[in-house]
């Protein structure tokens, strides 16, 4: 039987509703594949199926998800969807499949010999990591308006993942991310839920005046960063290694000179 | 009594002193709690620590750290503060240090506050400076982030108490190793003044635990526990000594963390040593590590070292210099072995060996799915056997071994150093090994059999 690729969109939607589809062929999984976005070369002998996120199904997979293999493993499939690898569609597929056909449920994740779940269990790994690192790494500024504004440049689609961590910490204050590989702002009015916002492509740069006090306060941070280092123990290596370049691109105290 | 501050300084210099002044205290961490915000104000704080930015010396900053004021009525040796020395000095005013700390957390730039300070006037006089200021930023700011207060040995235990409730961290540096290594170092401090607010702060947090199984809501003391810190390098100690105190700090002193400091001899002092090739970082790291088998692997200090070998080995670390002299339990079967086997084998860590346990429920593991699983091959692989095999055929030898292992260390391909700047490698260090000294050149004519 020749194999039959089903065409998604990159997102978590657009994934889950290809494993729908896939499994609503019922044609079992061995020739089946989740790709996302454009088919890449043309195979010979091989179908492509088109797939359009629908909520719907998205929202049945995820209850199946959730009940047959538990929030934890479902929280990695979405970091993992969340990753910028091309190949995580079919990774999640296969990972689901084995989650659910074969049988590993809450344990799939554990289940590292089968390589798409090895796959998914990176992506995910790689996605949180760099959530964290940006939880960490972050840097708001104040502008006029009294907005704390700030940019990153991710390599995975992390905005949804570290929002609800600054929501909490920064509760009475009004706060946006801007994702700028993504065009993506997740955006907190203060005392609110926070949303996303996606498709603006610049801010005005009226509206990005910093206050009064912005430039007080990093270069106070940029001397406090200068001065707590040891001379006696310098190391750029293991700084770069701990705080690699392309989070310092977006850092006050490696910027302000 | 009035707070000698000098009005006519910066904020910009104050911060340069009184940050320069603190950083010699190693411990940044800002870990151990998890709080969500209360609705009142900013701030929260997250079990596993979180590291805003990383200095020029690849250590984090994590919490804004800084001395109340560098004034100080001791004459510690190794003290860049102490009263014999000149430099400038500076002191903030609570109202200070509660702007810098809110309008850097807002930003994101710092986790939390790291306050300690000179002796100004007295432990006690000290002391309440800082719980005044904090307990502005808590009450008055409303802050809900991090707070990591020195508790001044000598002052007053109600002030203790109080700083006690408003931190999440309290410590008190035990600065040197030995009690008479103290009194040489440090002729105006105690150890005896240094244990009691220890015990203090360790009687105060099991009965806040009870406390809290009682009333749910009754106000937590020092959540994140306490540590310490011990200067290394400036005194003769061996590694044993510190590891056995360190020891004892975990199990009698319920210590969060025992931190290691590489003495740096800011003062040139001529009594204490001049360290030409810099301050002793392996050293440090191997009591790092050792320090990590202490507290994750189930490691005793009487495993690692004795009185005859009181030091460890630089040229291996002391997990793998443990597994060569214990070569009677190896190899181990992965497949098979427990949790505290698979901790003991050189190449495998917390997590890998949770991992293996996990993964090994669907099947047999082979070396390839432990390589997939995060496992050091290169270290693993004369310790441990696959459904029965070995990796490859290897001698199981004290000597083929650690030869191997510090082999690819010379070759640059082996344990990975966090300090080397600069393409430094152990062809420049000396090699202590069993107490016989060797440069590094004898070390590889005997490696190479020349």
């Amino acid at each position: 039987m020749e194999d039959k690729y089903i065409i998604c969109e990159d997102s978590l939607e657009g994934i889950l509703t290809a494993v729908y589809d896939a499994y609503a062929l019922r044609e079992g999984h061995e020739h089946l594949h989740v790709q996302i976005g454009e088919e890449e070369n043309y195979r010979l002998f091989a179908e492509y199926v088109y797939s359009q996120p629908d909520s719907v199904k998205t929202d049945k997979v995820i209850r199946t998800l959730k009940e047959r293999l538990g929030p934890e493993v479902y929280a990695g499939i979405c970091r993992a969807a969340a990753s910028y690898d091309k190949e995580k569609g079919e990774a999640i597929y296969r990972t689901v499949v084995d989650g659910i056909t074969a049988g590993s449920g809450r344990r799939t994740m554990e289940n590292l010999r089968n390589p798409y779940v090895r796959k998914t269990f990176e992506l995910a790994r790689r996605t949180a990591n760099e959530a964290h690192h940006e939880v960490e790494f972050i840097r708001f500024q104040e502008l006029e308006s009294g907005i704390l504004y700030s940019k990153i440049g991710p390599e995975n689609n992390v905005v949804p993942f570290v929002m609800p961590h600054f929501a909490d910490r920064l509760a009475p204050e009004n706060f946006m991310i801007h994702d700028v590989n993504r065009d993506l702002y997740g955006v907190h009015p203060a005392k609110e839920d926070w949303y996303l916002v996606s498709g603006v492509k610049e801010i005005g740069k009226e509206l990005l005046i910093w206050s009064d006090k912005e430039f007080k306060y990093q270069e106070l941070f940029t001397i406090f960063h200068q001065t707590i280092a040891i001379q006696e123990r310098k190391n750029n290596r293991l700084q770069q290694q701990m705080l690699p370049l392309r989070f310092q691109d977006f850092m006050v105290e490696f910027n302000q000179k | 009594m009035e707070v000698r501050v000098s009005p006519q300084m910066s904020i910009m210099d104050k911060l340069k002193i009184l940050a320069d002044a603190a950083k010699y205290d190693v411990s940044c961490s800002s870990s151990g709690v998890n709080r969500g915000n209360d609705g009142t104000g900013i701030g929260n704080a997250v079990a596993a620590g979180l590291c805003h930015s990383f200095a020029a010396d690849g250590r984090c900053i994590s919490l804004l750290k800084i001395l109340f004021t560098n004034e100080c009525i001791y004459d510690c040796r190794y003290c860049i503060n102490r009263k014999s020395n000149d430099v400038p000095r500076a002191s903030f005013t609570p109202d200070e240090v509660c702007e810098l700390t809110m309008e850097f957390y807002r930003r994101n730039y710092i986790e939390g506050l790291f306050l300690s300070s000179g002796i100004l006037y007295s432990p006690n006089y000290t002391m309440e400076l800082i719980c005044e200021t904090v307990h502005k930023l808590r009450t008055v700011h409303r802050f809900q982030g991090y707070i990591h207060l020195k508790a001044i040995p000598g002052a007053d235990p109600m002030l203790i108490q109080k700083a006690g409730y408003l931190a999440d961290r309290m410590s008190v540096n035990l600065e040197m190793a030995t009690a008479e290594g103290l009194r040489e170092m440090a002729p105006n401090k105690h150890r005896k003044n240094i244990l009691k607010p220890m015990r203090q702060i360790q009687n105060g947090i099991t009965e806040n635990k009870n406390e809290l199984t009682l009333y749910k809501h009754a106000p937590h003391f020092c959540e994140a526990g306490q540590s310490t810190q011990m200067v290394v390098g400036a005194l003769p100690e061996s590694d044993y000594q510190i590891m056995s105190v360190a020891e004892n700090l975990y199990d009698k002193f319920s210590l969060k963390r025992v931190y290691y400091s590489a003495f740096v001899n800011v003062n040139e002092d001529k009594e204490l040593p001049a360290l030409t090739g810099g301050p002793p970082l392996l050293r440090e790291h191997r009591l790092y590590q050792a320090d990590w088998l202490l507290r994750f692997y189930d490691f005793k200090v009487d495993e690692l070292l004795t009185e005859n070998r009181p030091n460890f080995n630089m040229a291996i670390d002391p997990k793998a210099d443990w597994a060569v002299r214990h070569l009677e339990v190896f190899p181990v079967e992965i497949n098979r072995a427990d949790y505290k086997i698979l901790l003991r084998i050189p190449g495998i860590g917390v997590k890998s060996a949770k991992r293996i346990i996990a993964a090994r429920r669907f099947g047999p593991l082979t070396f390839e799915d432990l390589k997939k699983i995060g496992v050091v091959l290169k270290r693993a692989l004369y310790f441990i056997t696959c459904n029965g095999r070995m990796m490859y055929p290897t001698k199981i030898e004290e000597e083929y071994i650690v030869r191997n292992l510090t082999y690819q260390n010379q070759m640059g391909r082996g344990e990975r150093l966090p300090f080397m700047p600069d393409g430094t490698t152990y062809r420049q260090t000396t090699l202590f090994d069993d107490g016989m000294i060797l440069g590094a050149q004898s070390y590889r004519s005997i490696l190479h059999g020349r």
